[in-house]
């Protein structure tokens, strides 16, 4: 029997059998691209589970992770930036209010995709929900 | 007599249905089994079951999500964690429905190295060799050795001139200089490369060399174990603990008659305190049991392994071309590694660019492989150009400049440019047709082989098999029997 203990990254637990890689790029602003980077800078092979980590390599991406943008700070950034275009009255800052396609697509068909995405409370995929 | 009721369904034949129906019913008499079919096959088709009117237009009928029924049904037995894998590797060893083949005589430490033994098949002992192949994963899973009854071994010419390499170093140990002898084995798809490598590796064995073998270099770059850099080393070298300490087994299953007869006399230095006076066999139980020191014993061992008197050690390596590009891990720079910056690769490699001797003299022999052989532009090269001066030395090709060429490897390799015979490749080409004729013999003392070995049969499937190809010599003789 495989015993499942939680190991916490960066405050959230993870289960052991989880590929590192995997739990990595479960928080919002890691993808593929810094996910690897992460790995290589720990010396992290790329199909190393998150049971076979040691304490301290563990100790050292929290801390890594702590140190980056992401989760909420990168959210309120991407948000940020969209309020100062509404707020300069842009057009691309009206667009967004009004989910819109905001880089001149047609709009007679198929901007779902807008609809969903281009808001002022821009949310996104991550540990955390807003 | 035939029942009235025939005689009268005979009569109504040719009457129409529907007139008939209404006379039955206008006569009140009860209705009876007709001997005509058209009733039924005028009759408006049965509606399907589940079919319903045709779709309307623009309604969207066609439905290929999986249906939450069909998923529920899915309740097989999933195979336990490991279970698959366990059995694409297994090793059988054994047929108990082949035949013995009573002539079969078993290789000996005195036999091993005769040159008596060209084109005959050996057995392999069981208890001094094919458990130590075993451990140090010497055969290979799509190799037949799971047809025969017990593993037997055909002594080819390469095996034989592999044989008078050992001979030779063996010979050299009176002199002051022991011989280090490097091979790459090279030829064909299925020509027998990893199988000449094993009956290296049981040479050795047999004649109580130190056999290290590195099973498959493939393992060792494509990043599926653990790696850490070396500290102080410069340029950044990384060690694999997990795969190193895996190897110590290895090397200890394999040669564990020497490790326990032999005590340290050298002082390793490690961070794990061994009691003076220990065995080599305990040294090596250190890395097995600590993989983050596995690579400090390693090195303390290979230091033992070059006192004097020690034995000589044969260093093999199969899939060669692996080991000479970059690995699948990466720098702390995000940059790729390459594979001669992985210890213990480095560690081979340096003994088969011939930078170290092996002191106490031995064979460094690496196999290349074509049916999993990433391109490695440089060693192909260096082989080829091996090849051709063994084969016409006046047409000896050139490097093709628009090629990227991996300094490193041709750096590692530079001897096979060279006359000096210490680095060569061993092509493995073909059978004759007198070894071919003396393995099909043993197919068919085996069972194995339904057909009388004569002349003509061994001509025919010798050329089916590519001039002799020993590998698909098997296939066509013994895997596609129809």
């Amino acid at each position: 029997m495989v015993c499942l203990l939680p190991v916490f990254l960066n405050g959230f637990n993870f289960q052991e059998t989880v590929l590192v890689k995997r739990s990595l790029e479960s928080f919002f602003g890691i993808g593929p691209k810094v996910s690897q980077g992460l790995l290589a800078k720990f010396h992290i092979h790329p199909w190393a589970k998150i049971g076979s980590l040691k304490n301290a390599t563990v100790m050292d991406l929290t801390a890594e992770l702590s140190n980056m943008k992401i989760e909420n700070d990168l959210r309120r950034e991407v948000q940020d930036n969209i309020r100062r275009l509404k707020d300069m009255g842009t057009y691309r800052g009206r667009r967004h209010a009004m989910g819109l396609p905001v880089r001149g697509q047609r709009t007679r068909t198929q901007i779902t995709t807008a609809r969903r995405l281009n808001k002022i409370e821009r949310g996104g995929q991550g540990r955390v929900q807003l | 007599m035939p029942p009235s009721t025939c005689l009268r369904s005979f009569s109504r034949l040719s009457i129409d249905v529907t007139a008939q129906t209404s006379i039955a019913q206008r006569l009140g008499r009860p209705q009876v089994a007709l001997f005509t079919t058209s009733a039924t096959r005028h009759a408006t088709a049965p509606k399907r079951k589940g079919m319903t009117a045709a779709p309307k237009k623009g309604v969207k009928s066609l439905n290929t999500k999986k249906s939450r029924k069909a998923a529920a049904m899915d309740t097989g037995k999933r195979p336990a964690q490991g279970e698959r894998k366990a059995l694409r590797k297994r090793i059988v060893l054994s047929n108990n429905n082949a035949l013995e083949v009573s002539s079969l005589k078993n290789l000996s430490k005195d036999n091993v190295l005769s040159e008596q033994n060209e084109g005959k098949v050996m057995g392999l002992p069981e208890e001094e060799v094919v458990d130590a192949l075993r451990a140090v994963d010497a055969f290979k899973a799509t190799q037949g050795w799971g047809l025969f009854r017990r593993p037997a071994v055909l002594m080819r010419k390469e095996a034989i001139q592999l044989a008078k390499l050992l001979r030779e170093v063996e010979g050299s140990r009176t002199g002051q200089q022991k011989k280090t002898i490097r091979r790459i084995l090279s030829g064909e798809r299925m020509s027998g490369k990893s199988t000449l490598l094993l009956q290296g590796l049981s040479m050795g064995f047999l004649r109580d060399w130190f056999v290290i073998s590195l099973p498959e270099a493939q393992d060792i770059v494509n990043a599926h174990t653990e790696y850490a850099p070396l500290p102080n080393s410069n340029p950044t070298q990384y060690t694999q603990d997990t795969y190193t300490a895996n190897l110590l087994q290895q090397i200890q299953k394999a040669n564990s008659r020497f490790l326990e007869s032999t005590k340290l006399s050298t002082k390793p230095m490690l961070d794990i305190p061994l009691k003076p006076n220990a065995t080599l066999k305990e040294l090596v139980a250190v890395g097995t049991a600590n993989p983050e020191a596995s690579w400090p014993v390693f090195v303390a061992l290979w230091n033992e392994l070059s006192q004097p008197g020690r034995p000589s050690i044969m260093l093999a390596i199969d899939g060669l071309s692996h080991a000479m590009r970059n690995s699948e891990y990466l720098s702390a720079e995000v940059k790729p590694i390459h594979a001669h910056d992985l210890t213990l690769i480095r560690h081979f490699v340096d003994h088969l660019s011939g930078q170290k001797k092996l002191p106490n003299g031995g064979i460094v022999l690496a196999a290349t492989s074509k049916s999993n052989s990433p391109t490695s532009a440089a060693l192909d090269f260096c082989v080829e150009v091996a090849e051709a001066r063994q084969n016409a030395p006046d047409n000896i090709p050139q490097w093709n400049p628009y090629k990227n060429v991996d300094a490193r490897v041709m750096e590692t390799l530079k001897d096979l440019n060279t006359d000096s015979t210490d680095l060569d490749v061993i092509r493995v080409g073909g059978l004759t047709k007198n070894e071919a004729r003396a393995i099909m013999e043993y197919y068919a003392e085996s069972g194995l082989l339904r057909h009388t070995v004569n002349e003509g049969f061994v001509s025919e499937k010798w050329s089916l098999a590519g001039m002799g190809n020993i590998g698909e010599l098997e296939r066509t003789s013994v895997r596609l029997r129809i």
